[in-house]
């Protein structure tokens, strides 16, 4: 297994630590150490969503979530997770569900983590199905003790517009028996392949020439959704898209499928044994939930939409004394909440608050 | 140009001998004007007269009375003792204070003023003078200099001492437009003592000067300005203190929903300044030191009052531009970046409104602030002769942020909306230069950041609305609006407003009732869309977002926090319906977990206030009985009810495939006062039987604060439903056929749309579950691998 360095500009601060998942899947996961050296700050783990890596919170040419979470006076980990496009299992013939990601990944990573930090409180800030993934895990109670949990985009209740449905779930589905994956790489597909097809179609309408740009923000991967809004890139991360954001494995549209129509996080596998840690559905198991939970949300969202702003709703009727809030990013599509250029302007700052504030109820409670 | 040939300066009846001496003396090089009126301010001190002992009752009573005043008025200033020549505005009286204050001057010095008087010109002295002048007293004061500073000018002094900027101009005996006309030029005239320089380096600043930043588009520039480039800004903050300062920035930009994160503040330096004073009442060093350290100066701030005249406005709005012309010209270069308002066209009749067109004659404008606005563009014209670059930017009217919402609660057009939403009637205006404060906001730091885009004038405002637009908006929201002429829409508003006051309009009104701010309003109506090629071009040439119509969908979250406040009014259940249909239901209900044995039947009345209640809130209300003798043997009156189209977007209650398709809730009360809830759920679910599905409501029922204790199925009878739901829809018969043809239309498209949306999901999820088992291309792939290994294979087994 060869997991692609990550790109950063943090020098030699970045702690590569191996992690093997107990089914033998290889992941990546490393530690970014303060350059003061402190060895007693909180640690923040941060998830990326499917098909991306940890390369999006260590952008060097923006000021990034990782620098800023160091300036705040935290200790960042970054998971790339089995759907990280830093590993080669999106390109490859083994299939995973999420159930995979919730049930080995997060938990075993949370857990190495919890080794290494001594006691010290752990956050988390997840994004997309990463954030999604960590529902179930939590639900299924196998991340104990967190501190408190970002989730940006989607977490409980996926929602996507009725194109975007209807595209994906039936046009996902003819494609899913012709392809094994989507590459967002155009170099990768070529003018002559089985992919190109897909490239003609997103170019269709698009203002971007850039046919990586298109395949994610005029109509990602096809499905008729938007993941970014182009103004809120950097150039540089704009002509970085391809290495963000990778393969699309086709093999996992059944399990986004069932989550997305139910609008619930549920677990796939339902006559596996080895998956029935994961409860059937997430929401029903929600009022186990006992730390602050933050939903942020760009408004311009036109992949998820309201997604997060419906998990709050849903989540404050169904469970009163959940501490949950949502935080709605004014002019901020999807991926452009972490890669945009003002993100640690417009959207880092609510995170840093949250986890402030987390911190300061937690130091409180040990104090009492 | 009027204000180069009749300013006071040309003036020969005035003494200019103190003057003349002052820039005599100066020394070698070029005196600054801050300078130089400094001076020439204490020349007028020290050359004045004594005041004369009064001498007459008249005069006597007018200062007496001015002092009383000044008095009454300390009351609302804590912290701050104005005098008889502080414009008590400038020294902080809100609108609110004025009012109450021209109740307390009534009420205990029996001094009767009117609010307008107040807010035309507040300085003490003046009120005092407009009282004598009504009572038929002599109005003379004893202070008789000819050619003494100002009255108008604030006799603050800066925090180090030195004297504030003082206009020299001659005191009109009469008062009013002359006056304000005199002293316009007089402000003028001090642009003439603006040092030369060169033009600033076309280079992107790195470090910008912001004033108004705890103002409504100040905020939002603030946050355009950092997200555009890596500058840093340093905002100029009226307060004791850069602490109390940045306090106030911090509340101000929360006030505005805007972040003030460590990602914020690290990039921002907040500066106690105040752009009345001299120098901005800093310190000598200060002053210099701020002069070297920018590159950029953006003024933003400005008192926006339409009922306040010119002597209350024009320290802020005229006397501030001209201090950051003299910082920016002060040192290195620095471009001023200055924003304006259209309200320099603001002349009734007047054809053009385009960039460069000539701006409106200073003679034929009405109002305080126009003519504010007016003079320091002239000013600042003057000093673009001097040398310095400034750029022009006039926005019209600023609407709220088209994704937050935020809304500035004393722009004119929140006060319309809120005016065209509680009362339905519109007047018929031509445009309305309007545009959200995100757009503006965006377009104006991009002209900071662009040294190619400086020195010219933009137009800011956006595509302008136009009547039938908004018409057509609040029909398709179903909130129908009556035209009306202009005249007629006033009257009925201050009828209304005066029948049934809403503080939230005050504003409004008082500007509609003020004489001059209507003229300011009568240019706004009839004036021509505003031209805005430069900005148009430059938009594009920046791939900003175009100028799009400030339309019902971008103002809506506007409107829902106007709503919220108070301000504007949503349709509500108590008004009359927009549309409204039968609904009626029979069953059988009992105790859980018994036999449902007791007939239960629902004779309801669904109506709906505006579409947008539906499309936003997917919510029905509902009115009507219910009759049940488990409950009561009398029919129970629904008090309060709602129906919940596809509730939390139909997440289903429970694991499993059901999803909710609506969900009714009803307060009921019986005969003998006795109250009860109902709740009931229509489910889709993966049948066949859709209609069925559609028709079918499982009710559970309980006393008010116990749970449950009936619960049972209702229907609503298939022979009912289409006679009832769709050929029985009553519309609101005050709207013309063709509207009550599109309620009609807008609200069955839309509900068979989400019940169709509803009865699906089920179907979907069990679809895709079969789905799920097809092979996939993996699955394919080793197929077509084995095949290819067979045929390879049978063909060696054939060579051999």
């Amino acid at each position: 297994m060869t997991l692609r360095p990550l790109h950063h500009a943090l020098g030699d601060r970045v702690e590569e630590i191996p992690f093997t998942a107990s089914d033998g899947t290889e992941l990546g996961l490393c530690r970014v150490a303060p350059e003061d050296g402190a060895t007693d700050r909180p640690a923040v783990l941060i998830l990326h969503g499917l098909t991306a890596s940890a390369d999006m919170f260590t952008l060097p040419e923006t000021r990034n979530l990782v620098d800023v979470l160091l300036d705040a006076g935290y200790e960042p980990w970054l998971l790339d997770w089995r759907g990280s496009c830093r590993l080669p299992y999106n390109e490859g013939r083994v299939r995973y569900t999420f159930d995979d990601v919730a049930l080995y990944d997060i938990p075993e990573a949370v857990s190495l983590i919890r080794e290494r930090i001594d006691g010290r409180e752990l956050l988390v800030v997840a994004h997309c199905i990463g954030a999604m993934c960590l529902s179930l895990s939590m639900a299924a109670g196998l991340v104990p003790g967190l501190a408190g949990v970002v989730a940006q985009g989607v977490f409980l209740t996926p929602k996507m517009s009725w194109k975007t449905r209807a595209r994906l779930h039936f046009g996902g589905e003819l494609l899913r028996s012709r392809l094994v994956n989507i590459p967002t790489d155009f170099k990768k597909v070529g003018l002559w392949s089985k992919h190109s097809l897909i490239f003609a179609e997103v170019s269709l309408g698009a203002e971007c020439k850039d046919p990586n740009c298109q395949i994610l923000n005029n109509d990602s991967w096809g499905v008729g959704g938007s993941l970014f809004e182009h103004d809120n890139l950097d150039d540089v991360t704009h002509d970085r898209l391809a290495d963000l954001y990778g393969t699309v494995p086709m093999w996992i549209l059944p399990h986004l499928r069932s989550i997305e129509l139910a609008h619930t996080m549920m677990r796939y596998n339902d006559a596996d044994g080895r998956y029935d840690a994961l409860p059937k559905n997430a929401l029903d198991n929600a009022g186990k939930f006992d730390i602050p939970l933050m939903l942020l949300s760009g408004s311009d969202n036109r992949f998820w939409y309201d997604s997060n702003e419906l998990c709050h709703d849903v989540l404050t009727r169904r469970y009163p004394e959940m501490d949950v809030r949502y935080v709605e990013v004014p002019g901020y599509g999807h991926l452009d909440t972490f890669i945009g250029r003002n993100a640690a302007l417009d959207v880092f700052g609510h995170i840093v608050d949250f986890l402030d504030e987390c911190r300061s109820v937690n130091a409180t409670a040990v104090r009492e | 140009m009027p204000e180069a040939g009749s300013g006071t300066s040309r003036n020969r009846s005035v003494n200019r001998r103190p003057e003349e001496e002052v820039i005599e003396r100066r020394g070698p090089g070029r005196a600054q004007a801050t300078d130089l009126l400094a001076r020439f301010r204490k020349t007028a001190e020290r050359a004045a007269p004594e005041p004369a002992p009064a001498d007459g009752a008249g005069a006597r009573g007018v200062m007496e009375v001015a002092a009383d005043i000044v008095a009454r008025a300390a009351r609302f200033l804590p912290g701050n003792t104005p005098d008889a020549e502080t414009d008590l505005f400038d020294a902080g009286l809100s609108s609110v204070d004025a009012v109450e204050l021209v109740a307390v001057m009534a009420r205990e010095l029996d001094v009767r003023v009117s609010l307008d008087d107040v807010f035309a010109d507040a300085r003490p002295r003046r009120l005092a003078q407009r009282w004598a002048a009504a009572a038929g007293l002599p109005t003379a004061v004893p202070d008789a200099r000819p050619d003494a500073p100002s009255p108008s000018t604030p006799t603050t002094s800066s925090s180090n001492g030195s004297p504030s900027i003082a206009p020299v101009v001659v005191r009109a005996s009469d008062g009013g437009a002359d006056e304000d006309l005199e002293m316009i030029l007089a402000d003028l005239a001090l642009a003439d003592r603006l040092p030369f320089s060169h033009q600033a380096d076309r280079v992107p600043p790195r470090r910008i000067l912001l004033t108004g930043a705890t103002g409504y588009l100040g905020s939002h520039l603030l946050l355009d300005l950092l997200r555009q480039r890596d500058a840093h800004v340093v905002c100029l903050v009226r307060a004791a203190d850069d602490a109390a300062a940045e306090r106030r920035l911090a509340d101000a930009l929360a006030s505005f929903d805007q972040p003030w994160s460590s990602e914020v503040r690290r990039r921002v330096t907040v500066l106690a300044a105040d752009l009345r004073q001299p120098r901005l009442g800093l310190s000598p060093e200060g002053w210099e030191s701020l002069a070297q350290e920018i590159d950029a100066i953006v003024n933003v701030a400005a008192a926006v009052d339409f009922l306040r005249g010119y002597p209350s406005l024009r320290q802020t709005n005229v006397l501030g531009p001209l201090v950051l012309a003299e910082l920016a010209m002060t040192g290195r270069p620095k471009p001023l970046h200055h924003i304006s308002s259209v309200a320099v066209f603001n002349e009734v009749g007047i054809e053009k409104m385009g960039e460069d067109d000539p701006v409106a004659h200073i003679d034929r404008l009405v109002a305080g602030y126009d003519k504010s606005k007016w003079a320091a563009e002239a000013v600042l014209r003057r000093a673009r002769e001097h040398g310095l670059t400034v750029t022009f930017l006039r926005p019209g009217a600023i609407g709220g942020h088209t994704r937050t919402g935020v809304y500035n609660p004393r722009d004119l057009s929140t006060g319309l909306i809120g005016a065209f939403s509680r009362y339905r009637t519109v007047p018929a205006f031509k445009f309305m230069n309007l545009a959200p404060v995100d757009w503006i906001s965006k377009v104006v730091a991009a002209v900071v950041f662009d040294p190619q885009a400086w020195g010219q004038n933009y137009n800011v405002t956006g595509r302008a609305e136009t009547l039938p637009e908004l018409v057509k908006d609040m029909k398709l929201a179903g909130m129908n609006v009556r035209v009306a002429n202009w005249r007629d829409w006033r009257d009925d508003l201050l009828q209304r407003h005066a029948a049934e006051p809403v503080p939230e309009l005050d504003f409004l009104v008082r500007i509609l009732r003020s004489p001059t701010a209507m003229k300011l309003f009568e240019a706004l109506m009839f004036g021509p869309e505003a031209g805005s090629e430069r900005t148009e071009t430059f938009v594009t040439r920046h791939r900003l977002p175009m100028a799009e119509r400030y339309g019902g969908q971008a103002q809506l979250k506007a409107f829902e926090r106007m709503a919220k406040d108070g301000v504007a009014r949503l349709p509500s259940r108590e008004d009359p319906p927009y549309l409204s249909f039968r609904e009626r239901t029979k069953g059988h209900v009992g105790p859980i977990g018994e036999d449902r044995d007791t007939r239960c039947r629902m004779a309801l009345t669904l109506s709906i206030a505006s579409m947008y209640q539906v499309v936003r809130h997917r919510k029905i209300d509902v009115r009507g009985e219910v009759t049940c003798e488990r409950l009561h043997p009398e029919p129970l009156t629904v008090e309060a009810g709602e129906i919940w189209v596809r509730p939390d977007e139909g997440v289903p209650l429970r694991h499993g495939s059901d999803h909710p398709l609506l969900r009714y809730r009803l307060v009921l009360v019986d005969r003998d006062g006795g109250r009860w809830w109902l709740e009931g759920w229509k489910t889709a679910r993966a049948s066949r039987d859709f209609w069925k599905q559609t028709r079918t409501i499982e009710v559970t029922i309980g006393r008010e604060g116990e749970p449950a204790g009936l619960s049972g199925v209702v229907k609503v009878p298939g022979k009912s439903y289409v006679p009832d739901q769709i050929d029985g829809i009553r519309v609101d018969p005050r709207l013309s056929s063709q509207e009550q043809r599109l309620a009609k239309l807008a609200w069955l498209s839309w509900f068979f749309v989400q019940v169709g949306m509803g009865l699906a999901e089920p179907s979907l999820r069990v679809a895709a579950e079969l789905l799920d088992l097809r092979r996939d291309a993996i699955d394919r792939d080793k197929d077509k691998l084995q095949r290819k290994i067979r045929k390879l294979m049978i063909k060696r087994e054939q060579t051999r």
